[in-house]
């Protein structure tokens, strides 16, 4: 007897309140594309195998494709909707786009995240740790190294004293 | 749970329910979330027994101090599992009612002893996770029961263990061949006073290898004597062929992971010293 009823759920996303009813078997990553218009994150495997639809639940990276969105009841949520800061792009980003870290972009939102929760716990990460941090978002056009080094730039600028981001 | 019966499903961490579901290799009638059970969270490391609730992130391993101090072959496990996306996702109870066979989980928590706790509406039971795995997604847990949590005992500081899997790719993938192995040594840090060898993917559960282990009791630890461990092992294990590796390839990595594994475990008991 499996009942459809929907599911009122309670979630802040990119620091905004929402109050959503939901299908008890809708993924976050349908809710954000299909309800909220949230499209920047992608729909890749749907099976957790690729990355793409990562996004920040409560500070940690997590496939949003594994999630369901009554899961995500309470939670605050990052999509990488909510990196720019007033109206501009955030660090991170804009040191993948100086590296040319982004090819054809489909990975580019779920690594953009990935890497912001690594420097958000870790400001200087060794190379061996940003490898570790992406290593389940995959880039099938293989521009890991640029990645890399956009990480390691956006690391770098961060750190400098005039440039703290909230 | 007890009301709806057969064709309900416990979720926790998701990364194996949901995709099974979305696979069409499982369609419960009923998903129950067990998140806002807060007994199934807890962690606690006092008078020698770490508990951990079966709903606790992989990547919470990871963060506690406890088990990076006292439990280095399960931190060990818990980074080669997944990705850090799945590991804030995937739970240790999940990981040990999955039951695969080549899970990373089970091989350092076996070679701690580690037990699960099961528990219905009306008794709980303690079982060694030696005891809990019957085969491939098929464990000890009766279908009223839900896995509580997991508890060990505190290593005495005169041992050590190491946790090794091989497999092709450094994340998300599974295991050709994982090797745990726990070594307690006398007081002068020479003989072996007890040892834990467990083996993943090599047969159709994570397998203790009790020939392998007896040949350690009371010998002085060294590498010839691992060597002749690690060969034990490798004819004791029962592994497959398939895409993932030989048979034979599979045999011939268990004598290596072994005798590794086993060095691991007596360099960690010495630094102990």
């Amino acid at each position: 007897m499996a009942q459809q009823m929907k599911k009122s759920i309670h979630l802040k996303i990119n620091n905004q309140s929402h109050e959503l009813s939901v299908e008890p078997n809708q993924v976050l990553l349908d809710l954000l594309r299909d309800e909220l218009g949230l499209i920047g994150t992608k729909g890749g495997c749907y099976l957790g195998d690729c990355g793409s639809c990562t996004v920040i639940m409560d500070g940690r990276p997590v496939n949003s494709c594994l999630v369901l969105a009554v899961q995500a009841d309470g939670k605050e949520i990052c999509t990488v909707e909510g990196l720019e800061r007033g109206g501009e792009l955030s660090t991170i980003q804009k040191a993948f786009m100086e590296k040319g870290a982004v090819q054809c972009g489909f990975c580019t939102p779920g690594i953009l995240l990935s890497a912001k929760s690594l420097l958000d716990q870790n400001p200087s990460p060794s190379v061996a740790e940003i490898k570790m941090a992406i290593s389940g978002n995959l880039c099938r056009c293989t521009g890991y190294q640029k990645i890399i080094e956009a990480i390691q730039t956006a690391s770098k600028v961060q750190n400098r004293p005039d440039k703290q981001e909230p | 749970m007890a009301d709806l019966g057969e064709g309900v499903k416990p979720l926790a961490g998701g990364t194996d329910l949901i995709v099974n579901m979305r696979k069409g290799t499982i369609s419960p009638d009923n998903v129950i979330s067990l998140a806002k059970i807060e007994r199934l969270s807890i962690m606690d490391c006092s008078n020698g027994l770490l508990r951990i609730g079966a709903c606790r992130r992989v990547s919470e391993l990871l963060q506690s101090d406890e088990v990076a101090a006292s439990f280095q072959a399960l931190c060990q496990g818990a980074n080669s599992f997944g990705s850090p996306l799945i590991r804030n996702l995937a739970t240790i109870g999940g990981n040990l009612v999955s039951a695969r066979p080549a899970a990373d989980l089970p091989p350092p928590l076996m070679a701690y002893g580690a037990s699960a706790l099961l528990k219905n509406t009306s008794r709980e039971r303690e079982v060694s996770l030696k005891e809990f795995f019957r085969g491939p997604g098929l464990t000890a847990m009766k279908p009223d029961e839900i896995l509580t949590e997991i508890s060990i005992k505190k290593p005495p500081p005169n041992s050590g263990a190491g946790y090794i899997k091989l497999s092709v790719r450094n994340a998300m993938d599974i295991s050709i061949v994982s090797v745990a192995a726990f070594l307690t040594l006398d007081d002068k840090y020479e003989i072996i006073q007890s040892a834990r060898v467990v083996l993943g993917a090599v047969a159709p559960t994570p397998m203790r290898a009790f020939q392998a282990e007896k040949l350690l009791i009371g010998e002085k630890a060294g590498e010839a004597l691992f060597k002749r461990v690690g060969e034990a092992a490798s004819k004791e294990c029962r592994p497959i062929d398939n895409f993932r590796g030989s048979a034979e390839y599979r045999r011939a990595m268990v004598a290596v992971l072994t005798q590794r594994t086993l060095f691991m475990a007596f360099k960690k008991a010495w630094r102990n010293k």
